[in-house]
């Protein structure tokens, strides 16, 4: 066996060596994580949340800073997205309605001056 | 015995110390690829790993969600997601930091209430249904003769339709000055609610009956209403001509109430104004609730 083939060998074993280390012997752990990189049925079910909240409180500034944990895109795209998931998780009608409601009320809403998050 | 130089094992190293090479290149590739190249994105995550402050957030929009729908279940199926180890004593002290803190958020009360309700044996949750959304104009489509749709009416399709035909309203009830004794025996429980969209009714009206097992108006029964700042206690059978189970009381629009009957009795939670909507726009509705003894 001539000598680069044993090299390549040794850099194949180096690279096994590493990712066993990485994903068996200490494998990542998922802590503090920021709700954006939650699964999109957790994030349906936050967004489902804040709708039910606006229902009754009638306050879009408070929902907008809310949905905004979710990430960077504007409110009514998170709503929209949430919308989509709703009707391909099969959401009860009343619960998408009510995230149906929220959207609406988003499309011309304006940002104002901000505040602190519930 | 000393250790003996010997030329064949240096030669073997030196020989061999392409290997050694090798295999650090290599660890170095994987570390490389995993570090810069293609990094940990966490993804698909659980509410579990959220970062605590994160976790507190999520704590309070469960909880005001829960005051506004009244769900328990649900309250406690999204409490499990967060994986606290006690819940309710996670609630607790969230409330208490939210309190010593001023409670900037005003999360503190929806906190508590929803601990107080976790602790609690549940009593009228399984009859508790949530205000409906916003009813939606269903439009009506007739064929015209060119064969092209022609929308012919708007009509509101009301989501609860009422069994029951709601008390004609008068002024809210006057607050007693002596208390009446309520008739003993089971908890009461809520057998009928509805949303009053009447524009000719005042705006924003509770209105309470309750009766006994028999059926019969219960009179003297102690009602108190609690929301965020403030509590407020009236009896039933103070309007007689409405019947000896009536009593009323007029909300605030955005605020949130719970009201429980009698003294320590079941508690209903997540009670605020309904939106009710007709050509003439929006106005303010309100609601029906009746209890009964089982």
């Amino acid at each position: 066996m001539s000598r680069w083939i044993k090299f390549l060998i040794a850099i194949v074993t180096g690279l096994a060596l590493g990712l066993l280390y990485g994903w068996l012997v200490s494998p990542v752990e998922y802590v503090d994580t920021s709700p954006d990189t939650l699964r999109a049925d957790y994030q349906l079910d936050y967004v489902l949340m804040v709708a039910e909240t606006y229902h009754a409180e009638q306050d879009l500034d408070l929902a907008a800073r809310r949905l905004a944990m979710l990430g960077s895109e504007s409110p009514a795209e998170i709503v929209a997205g949430a919308l989509k998931n709703a009707i391909l998780f099969g959401l009860p009608e009343d619960d998408r309605l009510l995230i149906q409601n929220l959207g609406a009320a988003l499309l011309n809403w304006q940002p104002d001056s901000g505040g602190s998050l519930p | 015995m000393s250790k003996e130089w010997n030329p064949s094992r240096r030669s073997w190293l030196a020989e061999n110390l392409y290997l050694l090479t090798g295999l650090l290149i290599g660890l170095g590739l994987g570390l490389l690829y995993a570090w810069v190249i293609s990094p940990v994105k966490y993804v698909d995550t659980s509410p579990a790993s959220l970062r605590a402050d994160f976790k507190d957030g999520y704590r309070a929009i469960i909880a005001s969600a829960y005051l506004v729908s009244g769900n328990i279940e649900r309250a406690q199926s999204r409490l499990a997601l967060l994986g606290d180890p006690d819940p309710v004593q996670a609630l607790v002290n969230q409330a208490q930091q939210a309190r010593s803190q001023g409670d900037p958020n005003n999360s503190a009360y929806a906190l508590s209430m929803l601990a107080e309700a976790l602790q609690q044996p549940p009593t009228i949750p399984p009859t508790l249904t949530p205000i409906p959304p916003t009813q939606t104009p269903e439009i009506i489509v007739t064929p015209s003769e060119t064969g092209s749709p022609t929308p012919t009416s708007l009509v509101m399709t009301p989501i609860r339709t009422p069994s029951r035909t709601p008390t004609p309203i008068l002024p809210p009830t006057p607050r007693p000055s002596r208390t009446p004794t309520p008739t003993p025996g089971a908890p009461f429980l809520l057998v009928d609610q509805q949303v009053v969209c009447n524009p000719a009714y005042p705006e924003a009206l509770l209105q309470i009956e309750v009766a006994d097992a028999n059926g019969d108006p219960v009179p003297g029964m102690r009602l108190t209403v609690t929301w965020q700042g403030g509590s407020d206690t009236f009896y039933t059978g103070l309007k007689p001509d409405l019947g000896a189970g009536y009593a009323d009381f007029e909300m605030t629009p955005g605020l949130i109430y719970s009201l429980q009957l009698g003294r320590g009795g079941s508690t209903l939670v997540g009670l605020s104004t309904p939106t009710c909507q007709d050509e003439g726009g929006e106005y303010w509705g309100g609601l029906y609730l009746y209890f009964e003894q089982p």
